[in-house]
């Protein structure tokens, strides 16, 4: 290694919004609304999120009926079984006004297909899905996908028929959704673990179909600029 | 004597804790105006302060696919009104009717989405 090396820096650069989210963090600590013990605890319960126990929901009802039904008729019930409880799991025991506890399975069939968005910010299912991916709450997913629904699905590599209805589902009020997508053929026979496998997230928004042997999901469309600038 | 009023701070959390958001607020709102299947409209409303309902569904019609949950509408909840409780429904869209020129191919296209009473009328 050469003397003129270039060290990398110690610390990524910190961003203006993580500045401010530190300083009213530190000032609410600071007047007792909540404590540091507080925030470890909703930390530590956000970091234990994910997309598996809405994965394993959708492949519980792809195998009962019975629990189908219940999924769609009452989300924060069937979720019980995943072991996702939407009000006692959080440590507020209620909810957040990111989190409410009203919970939506949307069922997709042969000609129907729903799509998850929050136009207004980037309302998702966190309890049972984790945190949302970085482009489902850029602008550029959320105001397109409602004007332009079936152009930015195959941006994502998903083309449909004319005679399948496209259904965008809007979360901007207290319903959470996630998509209980068809059952891809090619699975006859499949276990609960083995379903659960290739529901992934991108399935549970509805930006993708499963398909037997792909668990993982696309790597996001990236759209290059019409005239990139030049240097 | 300080003539201040007590406003408990605490309320929403007393009254969810265990429960949940918003399904504390169950049985507080009057008869729901509306039921599955019938054809509304969303009203054209001013909005002064804030509101979750979008400028692109005003005026245009839907039909309710569900009446989902009990709740304060987000204009007064956004400002800790919270004794105004109303229903809210589930509104299926065609896409035709909320953007003219939505592709005639794709006629059968939908969007769902949910809003307060208060911002609907019957078509």
């Amino acid at each position: 290694m050469s003397d003129d090396h270039k060290h990398a820096p110690m610390v990524d650069e910190v961003s203006e919004f993580e500045i401010l989210e530190i300083a009213v963090r530190e000032l609410a600590i600071e007047k007792g609304l909540f404590t540091q013990e507080d925030h470890n605890k909703w930390t530590e319960y956000m970091h234990t999120l994910g997309p598996l126990p809405a994965a394993r929901l959708v492949a519980k009802a792809w195998l009962d009926p019975e629990f189908k039904k219940l999924a769609v008729e009452d989300g924060v019930k069937a979720s019980l079984e995943v072991g996702i409880d939407w009000i006692r799991t959080m440590p507020t025991q209620f909810g957040t006004p990111s989190d409410y506890c009203s919970f939506r399975v949307m069922e997709d069939t042969p000609t129907l297909k729903h799509v998850v968005v929050c136009t207004l910010c980037s309302c998702y299912p966190r309890p049972i899905l984790g945190q949302s991916p970085e482009w489902y709450r850029t602008p550029n997913y959320r105001r397109r996908l409602v004007r332009w629904p079936r152009q930015v699905l195959s941006e994502f590599g998903l083309q449909l028929p004319e005679d399948v209805e496209v259904r965008v589902v809007d979360s901007n009020q207290k319903s959470r959704f996630i998509v209980l997508p068809v059952r891809p053929e090619g699975t006859e026979g499949w276990n609960e673990d083995q379903l659960t496998e290739i529901v992934t997230r991108d399935c549970l928004i509805g930006v993708a179909v499963p398909k037997p042997g792909k668990t993982a999901n696309d790597p996001r469309p990236v759209r290059k600029a019409l005239k990139p600038y030049d240097h | 004597m300080s003539n201040k009023p007590v406003y408990d701070r605490e309320h929403h959390v007393k009254k969810a804790t265990g429960i949940g958001d918003p399904q504390c607020f169950t049985g507080e709102a009057p008869a729901a105006k509306f039921k599955v299947g019938d054809q509304l409209r969303v009203r054209d409303l001013p909005d002064l302060f804030y509101t979750r309902t979008q400028t692109y569904l005003r005026g245009t019609a839907c039909t309710v696919s569900a009446v989902v949950y009990e709740s304060p509408a987000a204009e007064d909840e956004s400002w800790d009104n919270t004794d105004k409780v109303e229903w809210f429904y589930s509104l299926v869209f065609k896409q035709s009717d909320l953007w003219p020129d939505y592709p005639s191919a794709f006629g059968n296209d939908t969007l769902e989405t949910e809003l307060p009473e208060r911002w609907l009328e019957s078509a």
